[in-house]
């Protein structure tokens, strides 16, 4: 469980230097990891800003990164006995590790999965802050290249989920199809585009196969 | 220390759709149909991918180097599927071949 936390405290961080070089004030950059709180999308969102992206693709985007979510709500439905309020206060902080953690331990409970969730709710937030602090120190981000943080994360997140030839598949042709769409279509609308494509072409690949269950494995990414 | 409106709206908007995703699941008691599922396990691996590759090359000209730091980064995510060595050994690399002058 703790490199769980090693892993949200250099991209807490990471992201709030994106959004602060993206010209998100600290407490934009601190506000985000609070309502948002979604790892993934507010890095992207912070790209998006920077590149002048408008609003609805932000969201459009930031939807299809977090629907994945309904694949582990729909699971931890089952595996806990929950009433309907604890369902909304636990949908609120639901992410990637928290769903892992619970499925990787016996205890099926409101209370260790809310624990779960708020511990990393509480290290997401904190860290974020001190990364949006750090950022205003940085003079001229750009010229240091921080740009280049966005796309080395991602490549940290996207390596561990590529366990199949059809993964690979999908993600080659979804790289190929974002740089051609990057030249069309205006900023983050090419990635939801993409993305809508690309996950089409997988599910269409993976046709003949038992229909997947949401993966622990796919939380050894270790990100928000 | 500033909050503009137009950003705050972006935000509800992502928040909206995030709480959504996570309380729909939890909500929903019918199965989704195969399909679907397949569809949403596919959903990170091709945004990821989406997100990362226009956005190594950079616009400073630094393309070539980006994309050398860049593969060397995927190899040891892929040997230690540790995140903040991962960017850690990409951004060093970037550095290493800017300091010595590489122009590529």
């Amino acid at each position: 469980m703790f490199p769980i936390y090693l892993g949200v405290i250099p991209f807490a961080v990471a992201y709030a230097v994106t959004a602060r070089a993206a010209g998100l004030s600290v407490l934009e950059t601190c506000l985000m990891s609070v309502l948002v709180f979604a790892g993934a999308s507010q890095f992207s969102a912070a790209g998006a800003f920077a590149s002048g992206a408008g609003g609805l693709t932000i969201v459009f985007t930031t939807f299809l990164l977090n629907v994945r979510h309904l694949l582990y709500g729909l699971s931890l439905g089952r595996e806990i006995k929950l009433s309907n309020p604890q369902r909304v206060v636990s949908a609120y902080f639901l992410t990637d590790e928290a769903y892992g953690i619970v499925m990787a331990s016996n205890e099926r409970s409101f209370a260790f999965l809310l624990g779960c969730e708020m511990s990393l709710f509480v290290s997401w937030n904190v860290f974020t802050l001190v990364g949006a602090l750090a950022g205003s120190i940085i003079a001229d981000p750009a010229k240091l290249g921080v740009d280049f943080i966005f796309p080395l994360s991602f490549t940290a997140l996207i390596v561990p989920l590529l366990k199949s030839r059809n993964d690979v598949i999908v993600a080659g042709i979804s790289g190929v199809l974002a740089i051609v769409f990057s030249k069309m279509l205006p900023g983050g609308f090419s990635i939801f585009a993409t993305g809508v494509i690309g996950s089409l072409l997988g599910a269409w690949l993976t046709r003949f196969e038992p229909a997947p269950a949401p993966n622990f494995e796919d939380n050894t990414r270790e990100v928000a | 220390m500033s909050l503009r409106l137009e950003i705050l709206l972006v935000f509800l908007g992502m928040c909206f759709v995030t709480f959504g995703s996570r309380l729909a699941g939890l909500m929903l008691r019918a199965p989704l149909p195969p399909f679907w599922l397949r569809f949403l396990r596919f959903v990170p691996i091709s945004v990821f991918a989406a997100l990362i590759v226009p956005a190594i090359p950079g616009d400073q000209g630094q393309g070539i180097m980006r994309v050398l730091a860049s593969l060397l980064a995927a190899f040891v995510a892929w040997k230690t599927r540790v995140l903040w060595l991962t960017v850690l050994v990409g951004f060093g690399t970037f550095w290493v071949l800017k300091l010595l002058g590489v122009h590529a």
